[in-house]
């Protein structure tokens, strides 16, 4: 919070690829960036639930983020990452093609998101930094914690998409 | 207001006060004039009475305080001890629970006026010498020690120097007299510091203030709690000075007491004044500073939240797996450099962090841990109780009161053990009459035991009645359609009893009690127990009474596991379910419908395929495979995994709030080599599938 204060009119954010598509997260929310790892699968769980992993003891559980956000199960790589992130108490790790930098952007450079972005709904975004030659969208870290969207999700994936 | 950690000292102070009279009350009943249970439990009272009053909490305070007068006058002989009066003051402890919960939150507020009045009518009942009110300056004769010992004077007095002394022998050779003055002020008052300003005034015009508790800059602002004490000097006498004092508004209490110096010095009768109405004298305490290091029962501890130390858990849980890491890289080197003085090295380092680490693992466990005394305690009362309800004499022995256990584990057990208490009190033993016809003592033994037994703790609940006859439980069985007559009767004695753990069986016939008896006893104390993967005994003897064996783990975070593999995972059954592992063919496969199942020695069990129910891809389905027959109450069922691994302990851990609830998995655990392993919800499983079981029993 203290750097946000300090930035003033920026904000930092950990920028990260995933299926051909720049995403944004907020710094503060992110715990650590690991890089893929054995993941114990858990069966009878959401599908978009990869399976849980051990953060240094503690069990993390690990969310596919393309999955999660209906754009299909990518290919695994040696970019992989999991983004470990800890919002309003829970920890949990997201998959992601690839992590790129972390980058602070000027606040006034953060449009609200249109209603669908690739197929996204806007309820699980911020906003889309728009910056000199590329779109960043901007995830909102707590609306993909929340069980209630969680079923949500899965009701609309199910269902195709949401009216 | 009071900070979070003053309001839990507090309460934990309380708690203890609480079990201190609690305790006191049970063995005053036993042992009505023990003079060293009254001043105990007058303690206790008094304690609270001052604890409670500085955090405001007015009615406890009020209540403790009438519990004090009363226990005063029962020292006193003033008033005797009679099974009403334990009765009603029981009912007052009861009110100081519900008074503890009304201040944690957990509770409604509560009314005590009605308890407190019923104590006032023993108070005053018996009060037929009221307190003498002496004048104060009188020199008092060492007979008289006794009279005042019991006249009001519930502070303790603040102490005077060797140069206050002087002062004071000075003072007196002039023709004054010192006097120790006590002042309370109201407790809404909202202006403290006015009103000490004002009764400094007030006592420096009639004298001198030579000395003052708690110090002055802190009174002039107000930083006391209920009052303060000055010294003061003066040619007045007490009488008048205490007139000055109740003068000044919301001052409810002042107290005079005459200093005597030297050797003579000895407790004097204030004189009092009571500008609050109804509010009886507060009771000495001349033994206030005796009373001091009893309190403070120098125990060594520090509160500490349970969540530290499972954050401590889980680094000693990643020391443990870097040691194994430790461990295969020292196997690297011995192979690729041979044994040199450098692997040799590596390898002691790894040997000794090994040993480390494992006793840091204890030493944590054990902090995790409390006797057994926090839960039994309770007991004592409620058997006395329900005894008394019922009209049964018990003798009810507690022991290994200090085993300890998980704390979490005492949580569980809570209440199963009020079940089987009762259910032996009101089942159990007979009624005296019945008793001494059957040629027994009229009051029964109920025992309840904690001890160590290898790693577990076994807790034994035994009473000595009537028992349970297994010809009984079958009639009732087939009455209640749990087994036709047949399989009743071949049942054995043991299998027999065993029907008292089914759901919804009771042996009672339709008479209800307002104890216990509804039928759902003996089924919710198994399922809690094992729920913490402990077991349940029971062994019976008609005539001479009902055994019942509950075995536990050390604690709730390790337990012993069946480590299996599924496909390229691992996963773990707590080895208190598993009850063998088989192999078996195809050919030992039988259909029932569309479930498969198995016979295992007559027995039909359902057979479940872990593979397919977790929809594991990478499961291997062979013609030749492993079972593990798993039970979690009266049920059982079979369960095909790809291999067995063996036994292994492991620490237990949740698989967190987002994932919540998995059907068919508890948790999880961490394996030496770092990677997650799944454990099993047994009871789960067991409740899915083993449904189909009576079916089959009954087809």
């Amino acid at each position: 919070m203290a750097k946000a204060m300090q930035s003033n009119q920026e904000e930092q954010i950990v920028v990260f690829q995933l299926a051909e598509q720049v995403y944004g997260i907020d710094i503060n929310s992110v715990y650590e960036i690991i890089r893929m790892e054995s993941i114990t699968k858990i069966p009878r769980a959401p599908h978009f639930v990869e399976g849980v992993i051990n953060l240094r003891g503690r069990i993390i559980p690990v969310i596919d983020l393309s999955v999660r956000f209906g754009l299909g199960q990518n290919q695994r790589t040696q970019a992989s990452r999991i983004i470990i992130v800890e919002v309003s108490g829970q920890t949990i790790g997201m998959i992601v093609d690839s992590v790129q930098e972390v980058l602070r952007i000027p606040v006034s450079s953060i449009e609200p998101p249109p209603p669908v972005v690739n197929g996204i709904d806007a309820a699980y975004l911020r906003g889309i930094a728009i910056l000199e030659e590329r779109l960043i969208i901007l995830l909102d870290q707590d609306k993909i914690l929340m069980e209630e969207e969680k079923h949500q999700l899965l009701q609309a994936n199910i269902g195709g998409s949401q009216t | 207001m009071f900070s979070d950690l003053e309001i839990g000292v507090f309460i934990d102070e309380l708690e203890e006060k609480i079990q201190v009279i609690n305790d006191g009350l049970l063995a005053l009943e036993r042992d009505e004039g023990n003079p060293d249970i009254i001043q105990e439990i007058f303690r206790a009272a008094h304690t609270i009475k001052g604890s409670s009053g500085i955090m405001g909490y007015q009615n406890m305070a009020n209540l403790t305080h009438e519990m004090e007068n009363l226990f005063d006058k029962i020292r006193h002989g003033e008033v005797h001890v009679t099974s009403a009066m334990v009765n009603v003051l029981f009912e007052a402890l009861d009110t100081l629970k519900a008074l503890k919960e009304e201040v944690t939150g957990d509770g409604p507020a509560v009314d005590t006026s009605a308890v407190v009045g019923k104590i006032k009518e023993f108070v005053e009942g018996g009060a037929a010498v009221e307190v003498p009110v002496q004048p104060a300056a009188v020199p008092e004769a060492p007979a008289q020690r006794a009279a005042a010992d019991s006249a009001p004077v519930a502070r303790r007095w603040l102490e005077i120097s060797d140069v206050e002394e002087n002062v004071i022998r000075e003072a007196e050779l002039r023709g004054f007299q010192c006097y120790r003055v006590a002042v309370d002020i109201d407790r809404d008052c909202q202006m403290k510091n006015v009103r000490a300003f004002l009764v400094f005034e007030t006592l420096q015009q009639v004298g001198e203030i030579i000395k003052c508790e708690p110090a002055a800059e802190d009174i002039q602002e107000g930083k006391y709690d209920v009052g303060f004490q000055v010294l003061l000097i003066t040619k007045e006498d007490a009488d008048r000075i205490k007139n000055l004092m109740i003068t000044i508004s919301e001052v409810t209490e002042a107290e005079v007491q005459p200093v005597i110096l030297s050797s003579a010095e000895s407790p004097k009768t204030p004189a009092r004044a009571e500008a609050t109405p109804g509010v009886r004298p507060v009771t000495p305490e001349n033994n206030a500073l005796k009373q001091e290091p009893g309190d403070k029962k120098a125990v060594k501890t520090v509160r500490v939240d349970v969540t530290k130390l499972d954050n401590l858990m889980n680094l000693v849980g990643e020391l443990v797996i870097d040691r194994t890491r430790l461990n295969r890289f020292a196997e690297i080197f011995e192979s690729r450099y041979g044994s040199d003085d450098l692997v040799e090295a590596i390898n002691e380092i790894s040997n000794h962090l090994g040993q480390v680490t494992g006793d840091l693992q204890e030493q944590i466990m054990k902090a995790r841990m409390l006797p057994v005394a926090q839960l039994f305690n309770r007991f004592p009362r409620m058997v006395r109780d329900t005894a008394q309800k019922l009209g049964k004499e018990i003798d009810f022995v507690v022991e290994g009161k200090e085993t300890e256990l998980d704390r979490n584990v005492i949580e569980v057990i809570g209440d199963p053990l009020i079940h089987l208490i009762r259910n032996a009190i009101d089942h159990g033993i007979e009624s005296p009459q019945e008793r001494l016809a059957a040629g027994k003592p009229a009051t029964g033994t109920l025992l309840l035991k904690a001890s160590y037994a290898e790693s577990h703790i076994v807790i034994t609940v035994r009473d000595d009645g009537r028992g349970i006859d297994a010809n009984k439980i079958r009639n009732k069985a087939v009455e209640m359609g749990f087994a036709d007559r047949e399989t009743a009767d071949r049942m054995s004695d043991r299998e027999a009893l065993q029907l008292i753990f089914k759901p919804g069986f009771s042996t009672k016939n339709n008479e209800v009690s307002d104890l216990s008896g509804r039928g759902v006893g003996m089924d919710v104390v198994n399922t809690a127990i094992e729920q913490i993967n402990g077991t349940v005994e029971l062994d019976t003897k008609p005539g001479a009474g009902t055994t019942i064996t509950i075995r536990l783990p050390l604690t709730l975070a390790i337990i012993r596991a069946l480590m299996v593999t599924l496909g390229k995972q691992v996963y773990a059954f707590p080895l208190t379910n598993v009850s063998e592992t088989i192999r078996i063919t195809d050919q030992d496969i039988r259909r029932i419908g569309n479930n498969e199942v198995i016979v295992v020695r007559d027995k039909i069990l359902p057979l479940a395929r872990l593979g397919r129910l977790f929809n594991c891809p990478d499961c291997v389905e062979d013609s030749k495979m492993f079972v593990v027959i798993l039970g979690s109450g009266d049920k059982k069922i079979a369960v095909v995994v790809d291999k067995l691994l063996g036994e292994q302990e492991i620490v237990i851990k949740s698989l967190g709030d987002y994932l919540g609830q998995v059907p068919g998995l508890s948790g999880a655990c961490i394996l030496g080599d770092g990677k997650v392993a799944l454990i099993v919800d047994v009871r789960g499983l067991v409740k899915d599938l083993g449904a189909e079981e009576t079916a089959y029993a009954a087809g």
